[in-house]
């Protein structure tokens, strides 16, 4: 097993056309078929993290991230891989990245 | 409805769910949670559902299915739903119009109810969705939309309609069930009798636009009869709608619909009768098309369903297509026409006359028949008068009509069959 963590982001477009219940299901057998995949690979599946926050700065608490944003952090996972290279492989093959204008942030998790 | 052939267990994809889950608990769960709000209120409630459906998918794909994923549902649905009413001051009234059944505390595991309400609130819906005040077209649409959980587009993309007609239906539809009376919930469902044969005559569309659909892709096709055939399976299992002419209309569908695979050869050419491989017929289908028949052989009504199940039958039931009892079926057209008068069944009457007495018998019929002008351009007409004149030797005639016929079928499997006709005429 791969020692290296990697923290994949997710963003996507704030809004996006509502799934049908049939693409809903079609959606499910992809990313269960993913998972069933890279099982190894994946060592939290995270969450998804909802469309508004708090940000706080030396200046204050600001509601955030700011509704104009036009990308948002939709949601988390933690996969583990080699290098950079395996993470991308675990990555590319996401279901979810499908969707028009979703990419996914990959860092890499320092151990110590 | 599809079973698997070999065992009767229903499929499940990739992920253990039942084939169609998403899209058949979107219609059960709208129509148990419209019975408890009230049908005005039909918007919140496919938002709930809607919301409760996303938040499955991202929950059981972290987590896995829950043990009960029906339940699972239904309780997010309903507690999403509260959570609206609740936030939304002028709709606590609905609430508590509602009484008890939605006032349980958001954490409370609402169990699942019986299969028998749930059909029950299904059909329901199904009378609501086929109200004659609302337009037949938009009556279809909505039954699509509320029972069988499509979204527009994909009911456009089966209707063959652009997505702005779709919605332009959906919306005349909705316009109607704002109009509803609050206290229809409490009225019976054997009060909304009255609107069987508006049910029945949507449920027959819906099954033709799979079984006669031009759409080339048989899974699409496929799943159009499943849901007529599964909504009309409904229908038969309660005192409201269970009677002879259901049981003809569901027996009609189960014969087309063990017919269906066997129609399409393997790369999706429409095959002719005579071509179809027997064996391909799911013979489960055809045994509960048989049982239906039977139940609706009683009565003192003959019904176009009857006449038309009757047809069906004798095509499933013969042994082989030279052993086709012709004479029967040409006899069930001349009923079906005296009940529902077309010049469509004459031209199905000329194909049977043709196969019992010859192909001048067929032609005979058509010619004695002044063709409508809105048959002018149909291509069925042209193909069958050419086939019919090709088979009595009449070469010119022949390649005239199948020439007609051929510049305006509607697609390239029906175009490929007719210049497999054209070419096989002698010269």
């Amino acid at each position: 097993m791969s020692n290296q963590k990697y923290l994949c982001m997710y963003r996507g477009a704030p809004s996006q056309n509502k799934p049908s219940p049939a693409q809903m299901q079609e959606m499910f057998a992809a990313f269960n078929q993913w998972k069933e995949k890279f099982k190894a690979n994946i060592v939290d599946m995270g969450s998804k993290l909802k469309p508004s926050g708090r940000v706080v700065a030396p200046s204050g608490v600001t509601d955030g991230p700011y509704a104009e944003a036009k990308e948002i952090v939709g949601g988390f996972m933690i996969i583990a891989a080699d290098d950079y290279d395996g993470a991308v492989t675990v990555v590319k093959a996401m279901p979810m990245l499908q969707s028009p204008g979703a990419c996914v942030e990959i860092r890499e998790m320092a151990s110590s | 409805m599809r079973r698997d052939p070999g065992d009767g267990v229903l499929l499940t994809d990739a992920s253990g769910l039942v084939e169609h889950f998403f899209r058949h608990e979107y219609g059960r769960l709208v129509a148990i949670l419209t019975r408890k709000v009230g049908i005005q209120h039909v918007d919140l409630v496919e938002d709930a559902v809607q919301t409760a459906l996303m938040t499955a998918l991202t929950s059981w794909v972290a987590k896995g299915l829950p043990d009960d994923p029906r339940s699972w549902l239904y309780r997010v649905a309903h507690n999403q739903l509260i959570g609206t009413l609740r936030n939304t001051a002028g709709r606590l009234r609905i609430l508590e119009a509602a009484g008890n059944a939605l006032r349980v505390a958001p954490n409370d595991p609402v169990s699942p109810r019986f299969d028998g309400e749930v059909r029950d609130d299904l059909l329901r819906m199904l009378f609501v969705c086929c109200n004659e005040a609302i337009p037949r077209d938009s009556r279809l649409v909505l039954a699509l939309k509320m029972l069988c959980g499509f979204s527009t587009t994909e009911i456009a993309l089966r209707l063959f309609l652009s997505e702005a007609n779709v919605l332009k239906r959906l919306g005349r539809a909705r316009e109607h069930l704002r109009e509803i009376p609050s206290d229809f919930n409490s009225l019976p469902l054997d009060a909304l009798q009255s609107r069987l044969a508006s049910v029945q005559v949507v449920l027959y569309l819906l099954f033709n636009e799979g079984y006669l659909s031009a759409q080339s892709d048989t899974t699409i096709r496929r799943e159009m009869c499943d849901e007529a055939i599964r909504l009309a399976t409904l229908l038969t299992e309660h005192p409201v709608g269970t009677t002879p002419e259901t049981f003809a209309l569901l027996a009609l569908m189960h014969f087309h619909g063990a017919r269906l695979n066997a129609r399409l050869d393997g790369i999706g050419g429409l095959l002719l009768l005579e071509e179809q491989d027997r064996s391909l017929c799911y013979q489960d289908q055809v045994r509960l098309g048989a049982e239906c028949l039977k139940k609706a052989a009683t009565g003192e009504s003959f019904t176009r369903f009857h006449a038309e199940a009757g047809i069906a039958a004798e095509h499933v039931f013969a042994p082989s297509f030279a052993e086709t009892r012709w004479k029967e079926i040409a006899d069930l057209y001349s009923m079906l026409d005296r009940i529902a008068p077309s010049p469509l069944n004459a031209l199905n009457r000329a194909v049977a006359v043709s196969e019992w007495q010859g192909p001048e018998a067929g032609v005979a019929i058509l010619n004695g028949i002044e063709r409508p002008s809105w048959l002018l351009g149909y291509y069925l007409w042209d193909a069958v008068l050419g086939e019919l004149h090709r088979r009595a030797g009449h070469n010119e005639e022949a390649r005239r009509y199948i020439e007609q016929a051929l510049a305006s079928a509607p697609t390239d499997a029906e175009r490929e069959l007719l210049r497999r006709r054209l070419a096989s005429i002698n010269h």
